[in-house]
């Protein structure tokens, strides 16, 4: 059951990670995004991590997404390309991604990550918990939890500067 | 083990099977009386009989409208996406009967917790499911070919993430205040008073933002028959179209769920156990009630209005009863 599980949950993150690349339509491009992270969204959950999963489908495929597919389709439709190719991108990018994937194997493999054995790691009980992710939040990890919420501020704020000051310069 | 297993009350699956099909089975028999119901109630508000010809009282009405529906061509426009066409009206109906499981409808008697679930994520696993049905209408809207389509769902997106925000900021307070965000405790917490007294600001925000949330009159916009003949449901005909209407009212019987769960002190009530689900099912009947009443009474919001009854009026509104909240609950 939970092989089986895992599997859809997988085949659709990777099917749908490879479709936002592949697809011709920014539309379909998004909508493909969604699903992988409905996909990803399952895959916390078997990682007992309910709270997690919770929230990425809420701010993600909730909040987030529903702002990308309003712009895309309001003005997306797509057809032509945004820019020429730059010269030898092909290969750069293909030098680039395989770099990137050798790092992060090697990352992923010398962390010793105990979810790669066969069977998972053995948790606590109430792990992943709304209440065990707050406490962790507010008292192990207090001050970097604290700077990126500042940080989010400072963007919200920039963001309705930035809005604000083209609206002014349209009326005059 | 399974992904939701880790709850707080562990039963048997054949225990969690039977229960999947009653909750299911009931609340497939109430939608059909509630359009009933609703049409029958928005009559009298406008001093008519409403629907009363078929069978006594009107009652066999629904069976006549689905039979109607069911019988229908189900026509799809040449421009439109036909497999997204068809996902449109199902992903509602599936965010619907996902949230469900989660309306308590009574604690653990006899060794049967009578809930779908009591996730330990509780009133987030709301909100999660819930999104999935905007994606619904969206691909209702786009896959269409039409330009009314299409603006139904821009407007549904603009208003859905306007007012979601409001309404989980509403819950914040009930949640400090009973210190769970499963729905089963924050009931138990509510032995001594309801949380609509202490939290009237919120229920109030909660209520508004649900209006909203629903497509329901003042804030149906998606919809505005007027201006955009039914929005992003235009060019659904037969079934289809029947199963985006169901499901309003499937999402207004959620809403008022966990409304009722939240701050009417959910299945307390005088009398024995036994009778705890009626009195949830009594209290979820109020609320739709107001719904209705609401539809018949106030006229549609401008689409301007509605952004700024949303974001300088509730928003702060309910950031504000937060702070308060949190205030109080720290110093007592």
């Amino acid at each position: 059951m939970e092989a089986v599980l895992f599997f859809i949950a997988a085949i659709g993150a990777l099917g749908g990670a490879i479709g936002v690349v592949a697809m011709r339509n920014p539309f379909y491009s998004v909508l493909a995004l969604i699903a992988h992270l409905f996909s990803l969204a399952v895959l916390f959950l078997m990682l007992t991590s309910a709270f997690v999963a919770a929230a990425q489908v809420v701010v993600y495929a909730g909040a987030v997404m529903v702002l990308y597919v309003f712009v895309v389709a309001y003005v997306g439709g797509g057809g032509e390309p945004a820019w020429d190719p730059i010269k030898g991108q092909r290969f750069l990018s293909i030098l680039v991604a395989s770099i990137l994937f050798v790092e992060l194997s090697a990352a992923v493999l010398s962390s010793a990550l105990l979810a790669l054995g066969t069977h998972g790691p053995d948790v606590p009980a109430g792990f992943g918990d709304p209440a065990a992710v707050g406490r962790l939040l507010l008292e192990k990890f207090l001050l970097p939890f604290e700077a990126s919420s500042l940080l989010l501020l400072i963007a919200a704020v920039g963001a309705i500067v930035l809005a604000g000051r083209k609206r002014e310069e349209e009326t005059v | 083990m399974l992904p939701f297993a880790d709850t707080q009350f562990v039963e048997a699956t054949w225990i969690m099977i039977v229960k999947s099909l009653v909750i299911f089975a009931i609340v497939f028999g109430i939608l059909p009386i509630l359009t009933v119901v609703e049409r029958k109630l928005i009559g009298r508000f406008q001093h008519r009989y409403g629907p009363n010809r078929v069978g006594p009282f009107g009652i066999l009405q629904p069976l006549a409208d689905v039979g109607k529906l069911i019988s229908k061509e189900s026509f799809r426009p040449a421009n439109a996406v036909s497999t997204l066409f068809i996902l449109g009206p199902l992903l509602p109906v599936l965010s619907g009967v996902l949230a469900l499981a989660i309306i308590p409808w009574g604690n653990v008697q006899d060794g049967v917790g009578l809930y779908g679930i009591d996730v330990p994520i509780g009133i987030l696993y709301f909100f999660a499911v819930g999104s999935i049905a905007f994606y619904g209408m969206l691909l209702g809207g786009w896959s269409s070919g039409s330009k009314y389509s299409l603006l139904g769902a821009m407007r549904s997106a603009a208003q859905l993430i306007s007012y979601e925000v409001s309404m989980g900021l509403a819950l914040l307070g009930v949640i400090m205040m009973s210190g769970s965000l499963s729905l089963v405790d924050v009931v138990e917490a509510q032995g001594t008073i309801w949380f609509v007294i202490p939290q009237f600001v919120g229920f109030l925000i909660f209520m508004l933002a649900g209006f909203a949330e629903t497509n329901r009159t003042p804030f149906d916009m998606p919809e505005a028959d007027a201006e955009l003949v039914q929005g992003f449901m235009t060019e659904y005909g037969g079934m289809r179209f029947g199963s985006f209407l169901l499901v309003e009212y499937m999402e207004i019987l959620v809403v008022s769920g966990i409304a009722a769960a939240m701050f009417l002190g959910g299945w307390m009530g005088p009398g024995p156990g036994w009778l705890d689900p009626i009195w949830m099912l009594a209290k979820m009947f109020v609320l739709v009630f107001v719904f209705i009443w609401v539809r018949a009474t106030l006229p549609r919001l401008r689409y301007d209005q509605l952004m700024s009854l949303g974001w300088k009026v509730l928003l702060p509104l309910a950031t504000l009863n937060v702070l308060v909240t949190a205030v109080l609950v720290v110093t007592t």
